[in-house]
C-alpha cells in the first residue's frame, strides 16, 4: 500500500515535471532572433561543449552563476544548486547538490541534469568525465573580469535560448556601470582598503574582479599590485598604507576593520564602506550593486 | 641580537633614527609582540619536544609529530567553536586536549616490550590523524565563513600576536621550563632507560606525570597562541645536542633560547620572503623540519 | 644486611618465585645460579623493589618498602642487562648519573661526586674513557661502565645481573675480583647471576642453585656444585674435579 503511494506519488511528480517541460519548451520556441541557436558553444576552458535541445534540466554549482541563470530567465530550470545560492529567493527552493568546493557527484547524477554549470577549475577534468560518461554536458564560466559578467549572461542566453532577457540583462548591467564611470566624481582618487577577513587579514591583489571594481567605482586598490588573487597581507603594510577608505566585505567575521587599522584616515573619518559579502564577491549579475553602492559613498 | 635583527626586518622599512608616529605603531603594536610571542611559543615547544624526548628515551619525538599539538588544536577549536573563543577558555582546553593525545599517544606506544622508535611513531601518526580528523568535520559542520581564520592558522602563524597572548604563553614558558629544568637530572637517567632510573633512585611514575604535565601545558599555550608551529621540538633540542652534549641541565633550558631564536628567526622569514604577502611559520619550520627528521631516521643507531 | 623471608612472586596464574629465604650478609658475595628462567632476574627486580613480592624483605633491619626510592637507590646499586641510548652521552656523564640518589634533585654534581666516579672509571680499567660517547663504545666497554656507575653510587649492596655476559676472559676476572675486593674491603655485599658455574665457584662465598623459582640447594660453593645438584637443576652430566691452582672445584661439561 505504503510502496503504491510512493510509486504514486513519483508518477505523479514525474507528470508535474513533464508539464513544466513541456510548458517551458513551448516559451523557448519563440522566434528567435538571428544568432546562433543551441548547439555547440566553447567555454571558459576552450572546450567545445554539445548543448542539447530542449534544455530543460540544469545544475549550477556556484551561486554567482545560480544568479546569472536567474538574470538570463532559466532559473526556472535549475533543477539543483549549491548550498551558498540564496539569491535570488527561488534558488534556496531548488535542491541542493553540496557546495562548490565539494559537490555531491550521486545528487547531482540522480537529478538527470543535462548541463552542469561550474565556475571552479579545481578536480574538473574527473568530475567532468565522469558527467560525462552520463550523458552530462558541463560548461565552464570562469569569471575574471566586470565585463565578463554581461558576456557570459549573454552566451548563457544563446544557451537557453532566451536571447531577449538575457540580452536585455546584459545590457542593463553594462550600462549601470558606464552610469557610474561617467558620473563627475572628484578629481583624487581616494585610496581603498579592502578587508576580506579581519583575522587573518585578507585582501584583494592583482587577480581579483574586486581590484577591477574598485576602480571603476572610482577608487584606487591599495594593494592592486600584490600578486595573487586574495592574498594574506602583513599587517605592518597594512598599517602603513593608511587608507582614506575601508571597504569590508560584510559577513559574520568581518565586521570591523582590523584593529592595526584604527589609525587610518579611513577609521578617523569613519569612512568605512560595509558591502555585503554575497554581493561583493559573486563575480555575478548584483556586482553592478556593488559598484553603485562603493561609487555612491567613495563620491560623496 | 636575533630580536633585534627581527625587529629591524620587516615588509615596511622603519628607521629607528627618524621614528615617525607610525613607525612606532607599526614597532610596538606589531612587529614587537609578534616577536615577543615567537620567542615564548619557539622556546616552549623547544622546550616540551627536548623533555619528551628524554622521558620516552627517543630523539624523534616531537609535539607536532606525536599529535600532541593536534590535541592543543582540537582543545582551541571546540573553545572557539563553543565558547566563543577567547580569554582563557583557549589555552585551557588546548592544555587539556594536548594532555589527553599525549596520554593517548603513551598507552599505545608502550607495551611489556617497552616502547620502541616504531611504536612510538606509528601511534603518533594515528593519533595526528584521529585527531584530523574530527577538526575536519568539526570545520565541515560548522559555517565555513567563520572557519576560515581557523583553517589558516592551524598551519602555524603568528600574525595574530597581541601582547595579551604573549604574557600568557610567557607564563607558561617561563613556569615550564623552571619545572622541567628541575627535572632533569632524573631525566638524564630516563634517558638511558626507565629500569635504570629507577634502579638509581628516580620516582619514574612521578617524573613523567610531571613531565607529560608540563609538556602539554607548554605545547597547549604555545599552540592557542599561534597554531601547529611543527618541528621546532625536533629540530631545536638536536641541534642544542650537538653543540653542547646531552645532559639535560643544559639542554633544557638551551634549547628554551634556541628555541626562541628559531622561531623568530623563521619567522623573520616567513614575514619578509614575499613581503607585502606573509607565509605561516609553520611552513617554514617544517620546510626545515621533514628532511631532518628522514635524515635522523635514516641514521642507523635510531 | 638483607634478610629475605619467604618471599612469592606470581605473573598471573603461576608462581615465578615460591618461597624464597635467605640472608645477605656485610662482606659476602652470593652468586645466583639456574637454568633459563628459573627466577634469576625476577629475584634481583624484588630485592630492590623493582617487582612487588608478598614475604618479608628487611633492609639493615626495617622493612624495603619503608624506604623512598632514593633511599634505596643509596644502599643498593643493580647492574642491569646492558641498555643501549640513543643520544650522545659521555662516560662520564653516564656514571655521574648513578651519583642521582645521593645528591639534590635539582642540582650538580660536587667535587665528591666527580671524584667518586673517577674512581669506579679507574676501577673498571676506564680510566682514560671519561669523555668517550656511550654510542661508540663496544658491547664489553659499555657493560664496564654500567659496572663503574654501580660502584660509583658507593651503595652498599651491589646486585649484579649477568655482568660478565659480554665480557673478554681477562674482564670477566678482573669484573669478578673487583666486586669480590669490594666486600673483603669495603664492607659491601654483592648478588651476582652469572652462568658460569666456575667463575662462581672461585669467587662466591655461597652459592644460592635456584630451580623454576624456588631455592634448591644453598651453601659453600663445595657443598651445593655437586655432580646431582647440577644433573638435577641443569640435566647436564659433569666432571667436578679441583682447580689445580686456587685448589676450588672446578665442573666441565660432558658432552
Amino acid at each position: 500500500m505504503e510502496k503504491n503511494w510512493n510509486s504514486f506519488k513519483r508518477s505523479l511528480l514525474g507528470c508535474v515535471l513533464l508539464l513544466t517541460s513541456l510548458f517551458i519548451g513551448c516559451e523557448t520556441n519563440r522566434p528567435m532572433p538571428d544568432g546562433p541557436v543551441s548547439g555547440a558553444f566553447t567555454d571558459d576552458l576552450g572546450r567545445e561543449v554539445r548543448i542539447p535541445v530542449p534544455l530543460n534540466r540544469i545544475i549550477s554549482l556556484a551561486p554567482s552563476i545560480t544568479e546569472m541563470v536567474f538574470a538570463a530567465g532559466a532559473g526556472d530550470r535549475l533543477v539543483g544548486v549549491t548550498s551558498y545560492c540564496n539569491f535570488p529567493a527561488e534558488a534556496k527552493k531548488i535542491q541542493k547538490v553540496g557546495d562548490t568546493q565539494t559537490p555531491n557527484i550521486e545528487s547531482i547524477v540522480a537529478l538527470k541534469p543535462q548541463l552542469v554549470l561550474v565556475s571552479t577549475a579545481s578536480q574538473l577534468e574527473a568530475f567532468a568525465s565522469m558527467l560525462e560518461r552520463q550523458q552530462i554536458a558541463v560548461f565552464v564560466l570562469d569569471v575574471k573580469k566586470l565585463d565578463d559578467v554581461p558576456d557570459r549572461m549573454r552566451r548563457l542566453g544563446d544557451i537557453f535560448l532566451t536571447k531577449e532577457p538575457a540580452y536585455v540583462a546584459a545590457a542593463e548591467f553594462e550600462r549601470r556601470v558606464r552610469a557610474i564611470e561617467t558620473a563627475k566624481r572628484p578629481s583624487e582618487r581616494p585610496k581603498v582598503f579592502l578587508q576580506i577577513s579581519n583575522e587573518p587579514l585578507f585582501t584583494v591583489g592583482s587577480d581579483s574582479f574586486m581590484t577591477e571594481l574598485i576602480e571603476r567605482a572610482g577608487g584606487t586598490s591599495l594593494t592592486k599590485d600584490i600578486s595573487g588573487g586574495y592574498p594574506k597581507i602583513s599587517k605592518e603594510t597594512a598599517l602603513a598604507m593608511d587608507p582614506d577608505v575601508i571597504i569590508l566585505s560584510d559577513s559574520e567575521d568581518n565586521k570591523e576593520p582590523n584593529v592595526v587599522l584604527n589609525n587610518s584616515k579611513a577609521v578617523k573619518n569613519g569612512r568605512i564602506i560595509r558591502v555585503n559579502a554575497d554581493i561583493l564577491s559573486r563575480p555575478g549579475p548584483r556586482l553592478a550593486d556593488a559598484v553603485e553602492q562603493i561609487a555612491g559613498s567613495l563620491n560623496k | 641580537m636575533t630580536l633585534v635583527a627581527a625587529i629591524l626586518l620587516g615588509s615596511e622599512r622603519i628607521s629607528i633614527f627618524e621614528m615617525t608616529e607610525q613607525g612606532r605603531a607599526i614597532l610596538f603594536h606589531i612587529r614587537l609582540p609578534r616577536i615577543l610571542l615567537g620567542a615564548c611559543v619557539g622556546g616552549s615547544l623547544a622546550v616540551a619536544g627536548a623533555s619528551l624526548q628524554a622521558l620516552l628515551r627517543n630523539p624523534l619525538a616531537e609535539p607536532y609529530l606525536l599529535g600532541v599539538s593536534n590535541g592543543a588544536a582540537l582543545g582551541t577549536l571546540v573553545a572557539f567553536v563553543f565558547l566563543d573563543g577567547y580569554g582563557f577558555a583557549r589555552p585551557l582546553l588546548a592544555f587539556a586536549g594536548a594532555g589527553i593525545a599525549t596520554f593517548a599517544v603513551y598507552q599505545m606506544a608502550k607495551s611489556r616490550m617497552g616502547m620502541n622508535v616504531e611504536r612510538l611513531v606509528l601511534s603518533g601518526v594515528i593519533v595526528t590523524t584521529f585527531l584530523s580528523s574530527i577538526i575536519v568535520l568539526l570545520t565541515s559542520l560548522l559555517d565555513a565563513a567563520r572557519l576560515r581564520g581557523y583553517t589558516f592558522w592551524l598551519l602555524g602563524d603568528l600574525s595574530q600576536a597581541t601582547y595579551d597572548g604573549f604574557y600568557m604563553t610567557l607564563a607558561a614558558a617561563t613556569v615550564g621550563t623552571i619545572v622541567l629544568s628541575s627535572q632533569a637530572r632524573a631525566l638524564n637517567l630516563m634517558m638511558v632507560g626507565e629500569r635504570d632510573a629507577f634502579d638509581f633512585g628516580v620516582e619514574v611514575g612521578r617524573v613523567r606525570m610531571i613531565v607529560f604535565g608540563m609538556a602539554s601545558l607548554l605545547v597547549g599555550t604555545a599552540v592557542a597562541a599561534s597554531g601547529s608551529v611543527g618541528y621546532v621540538g625536533l629540530i631545536v633540542p638536536h641541534l642544542v645536542r650537538l653543540a653542547i652534549g646531552s645532559d639535560n641541565r643544559l639542554v633544557v633550558p638551551m634549547s628554551a633560547i634556541a628555541g626562541a631564536i628559531f622561531v623568530v628567526l623563521a619567522d623573520t622569514v616567513a614575514r619578509t620572503a614575499i613581503a607585502p604577502r606573509e607565509l605561516p611559520v609553520g611552513a617554514i619550520t617544517a620546510l626545515i623540519g621533514a628532511p631532518l627528521f628522514i635524515y635522523l631516521l635514516r641514521r642507523a643507531n635510531y | 644486611m638483607l634478610k629475605i623471608n619467604d618471599i612469592t612472586i606470581r605473573y598471573g596464574p603461576c608462581d615465578v618465585l615460591r618461597d624464597i629465604s635467605f640472608e645477605l650478609h656485610e662482606g659476602e658475595m652470593i652468586a645466583l645460579l639456574g637454568p633459563n628462567g628459573a627466577g634469576k632476574t625476577t629475584l634481583i627486580k624484588a630485592l630492590n623493589g623493582t617487582l612487588p613480592a608478598s614475604g618479608e624483605i628487611l633492609l639493615n633491619g626495617t622493612p624495603l618498602f619503608s624506604y623512598s626510592r632514593r633511599e634505596i637507590a643509596k644502599r643498593i646499586a643493580v647492574v642491569a642487562q646492558e641498555n643501549e641510548t640513543k643520544f650522545p652521552v659521555t662516560v662520564l656523564e653516564f656514571v655521574l648519573s648513578g651519583r642521582f640518589a645521593s645528591g639534590s634533585v635539582f642540582g650538580w654534581e660536587s667535587t665528591e661526586d666527580l671524584e667518586l666516579a673517577n674512581k669506579a672509571l679507574e676501577e673498571c680499567d676506564l680510566a682514560n674513557f671519561g669523555t668517550r660517547l656511550m654510542n661508540e663504545l663496544s658491547g664489553g666497554e659499555r657493560q664496564r661502565v654500567v659496572l663503574a656507575r654501580a660502584i660509583a653510587t658507593d651503595a652498599k649492596i651491589l646486585l649484579l645481573d649477568e655482568p660478565t655476559a659480554n665480557l673478554d676472559l681477562a674482564h670477566q676476572a678482573m669484573m669478578f675480583r673487583l666486586v669480590r675486593r669490594r666486600c673483603r674491603e669495603a664492607g659491601s655485599s654483592a648478588i651476582v647471576i652469572t652462568h658460569d658455574l666456575n667463575l662462581a665457584s672461585e669467587f662466591a662465598d655461597k652459592i644460592l642453585l635456584l630451580k623454576q623459582g624456588t631455592i634448591f640447594a644453598a651453601g659453600p660453593p663445595a657443598e651445593v656444585l655437586t655432580e646431582a645438584n647440577i644433573r638435577e637443576v641443569f640435566g647436564v652430566t659433569t666432571l667436578l674435579d679441583r682447580h689445580p691452582a686456587s685448589g676450588s672445584v672446578r665442573v666441565t661439561a660432558v658432552y
